[in-house]
């Protein structure tokens, strides 16, 4: 063992100690700024603000809950999920391996389940490798990340076709490829539009698809708070989140927002907006940048939902969020599937469970891929720092 | 929850070897009975007969533990009918132990000479095939040394009874079985007892 726990236990006291009292700061002021909230107001702020994060955009009203709708007799729900083998850097052979696990339950007379996973392995040029007329960009970390995003719900598209209305499409996960931003453009087109063509091909299905995200990190909600209780606009100035944190260096400035706790969404729902089990938020638009590129349809929005245990992030297209019927269907179909699998989709729970590649079967793609060279007289070199790690001495 | 009659197939051999092996089942839950015959093709066209000697339903992944679904107002059939994955993520399997093999038309009371191949089909035996391979109960000297999870005394008598059921109480097969037993454990009273009153309490 190299390392040495208790050199790094005291940093981890003083962690968990900040940890559980640092979400305690300030919560008279979150509850204030939610209390004394103008949304009129603060819609008017977020028109012109510039701010460097996401701010959420409330389609009816930042606050509100909708209970739990009652479970339709009959549903079905389908769920995909996928999972890798990455290029191995150290292999002179460079291939990768998407598995994709399946699930459709049905519920209601008769049920019935049909769970299943399929593997495939990508070797070619134009699997491996992206380019334009300047740059080849390997298909590998973020970018075989939007590859496995797209096919799991390319899966799930095939996978409605056979299953009965009404249907539900889970995905683990957000829907928005925010991730692209960063890429260039011909590697955003080469994800996006087929995740675009399958969220397409879902809605003109009729068929809801959400995007379930346990314990989620973002902080849309929050940072719309933070604009709300900026102290820019009565000294007739508009919001400019750049311009007031820069004058923290030049001026020592306080920002006025500086009041309000360093929690995310599910905290200020949890706790302050107060979400009974099984009810959700009102919907928000998302400031991400990368919905530009979204029909407007399919412009993907969201609300938070306390599943039993704890407070979810569900993203749904902009056509699910307008209609109530099937926004309560989706609504409806989280809370039954998360009671039934301790808080979490049971349908994603299982499709996960399809999908997983385990240390030991990676190890055995490894060992075929040695065999099948060796069948053909090529001894496989694995790099050296790979062998040294495989092959430990003292 | 399940038909036992129809397909002969129940099962598919997961694990395999000289002296047995074991089968998942098709069906959930479908197991054959304690002490059951059942048969396999080998791969050199030989039928292999085994014993039932165990059977087991758990999560197909070691890793999932089997939690309750159940309360007072949902039990036993309407778990699976509201939970209609559980057919997906349980498997029912079994253990088998060969007693005999046949190629042509000769049949041996002895372990096969190669086990079953893993993925092989197991059937169930028709009436009339078990009647004729358990018409001389000599091979209950190897179930008499059968090691595994259940004694060896509750396979033998799972077994002979099976085959009283099976042969429509035959009182001829049943003292040729008695006897058989009476052989084996002739040194060893305190066990032929017991096993005898399981068969029949009259031959005790």
């Amino acid at each position: 063992m190299t390392l040495d726990v208790a050199a790094i236990a005291e940093e981890l006291q003083r962690l968990a100690f900040e940890t559980a009292t640092g979400e305690c700061d300030g919560w008279n002021a979150l509850e204030k700024a939610v209390r004394q909230l103008d949304e009129a107001n603060l819609e008017e702020r977020l028109r012109t603000a510039k701010t460097s994060w996401l701010l959420a955009r409330a389609t009816h009203s930042y606050r509100g809950a909708w209970p739990s709708p009652a479970v339709p007799n009959r549903y079905g729900v389908v769920a995909t999920d996928g999972s890798l083998l990455n290029p191995d850097r150290h292999s002179p052979v460079r291939y990768y391996v998407i598995n994709l696990g399946g699930v459709v339950l049905s519920y209601g007379e008769p049920s019935g389940a049909r769970m299943g996973s399929h593997a495939r392995l990508y070797a070619s040029e134009d699997d491996l490798y992206l380019s334009d007329l300047s740059r080849r960009i390997p298909v590998s970390g973020a970018v075989l990340g939007f590859r496995r995003a797209v096919e799991e719900l390319q899966h799930a598209v095939e996978l409605v076709r056979s299953a009965d209305p009404p249907v539900v499409v889970l995905q683990d996960g957000t829907l928005i490829l925010w991730g692209l931003e960063s890429q260039p453009d011909f590697v955003a087109n080469w994800a996006l539009g087929p995740f675009l063509d399958a969220l397409k091909a879902l809605r003109e299905a009729q068929v809801p698809v959400a995007g379930f995200i346990s314990y989620p990190g973002s902080s849309d909600v929050m940072n719309a708070l933070r604009v709300s209780v900026c102290d820019y606009p009565p000294q007739g100035r508009t919001v400019n989140c750049d311009h007031c944190r820069a004058r923290i260096f030049t001026e020592g400035h306080h920002p006025a927002c500086d009041i309000l706790p360093d929690v995310p969404d599910r905290v200020l729902f949890e706790h302050v907006m107060r979400l009974e089990p099984g009810a959700r938020s009102n919907v928000f638009a998302s400031g991400s940048t990368i919905l530009d590129r979204y029909p407007e349809d399919d412009r993907i929005q969201f609300f938070y939902l306390h599943t039993g245990t704890e407070v979810a992030r569900v993203e749904v297209p902009a056509w699910v969020a307008r209609d109530r019927a099937i926004l309560e269907l989706v609504h409806a179909a989280i809370v039954d599937q998360c009671s039934r699998a301790r808080g979490y989709p049971l349908a994603l729970q299982e499709a996960h469970e399809l999908a997983v590649i385990r240390a030991e079967e990676r190890r055995a793609v490894e060992i075929l891929v040695d065999r099948l060279l060796a069948e053909h007289g090529v001894v496989m070199r694995r790099s050296a720092k790979d062998r040294s790690k495989r092959g430990r001495y003292v | 929850m399940c038909d036992q009659s129809g397909a002969e197939r129940v099962g598919e051999i997961i694990e395999t070897s000289t002296v047995g092996f074991v089968a998942e089942c098709d069906e959930l839950h479908c197991l054959p009975p304690l002490g059951s015959l059942v048969r396999v093709r080998g791969a050199e066209g030989e039928v292999i007969y085994a014993v039932v000697t165990y059977g087991e339903t758990g999560s197909i992944d070691p890793g999932r533990r089997v939690v309750r679904r159940g309360s007072a107002d949902l039990r036993d059939q309407a778990i699976y009918q509201r939970n209609p994955e559980l057919r997906h993520v349980l498997r029912s399997v079994f253990s088998a132990a060969a007693i005999a093999y046949r190629r042509g038309d000769r049949l041996s009371y002895l372990l096969p000479p190669l086990p079953p191949p893993l993925h092989f089909s197991v059937e169930r035996v028709s009436l009339p095939e078990a009647q004729e391979v358990t018409d001389q109960p000599r091979y209950f000297a190897i179930l008499a040394q059968y090691r595994g999870e259940i004694p060896a005394d509750q396979l033998l008598a799972a077994h002979a009874r099976y085959l009283y059921d099976v042969r429509q109480s035959d009182r001829d097969w049943l003292e040729r079985a008695a006897r058989e037993l009476a052989r084996i454990f002739k040194h060893d009273y305190d066990r032929l007892v017991p096993l005898l009153e399981a068969l029949d309490p009259d031959l005790a």
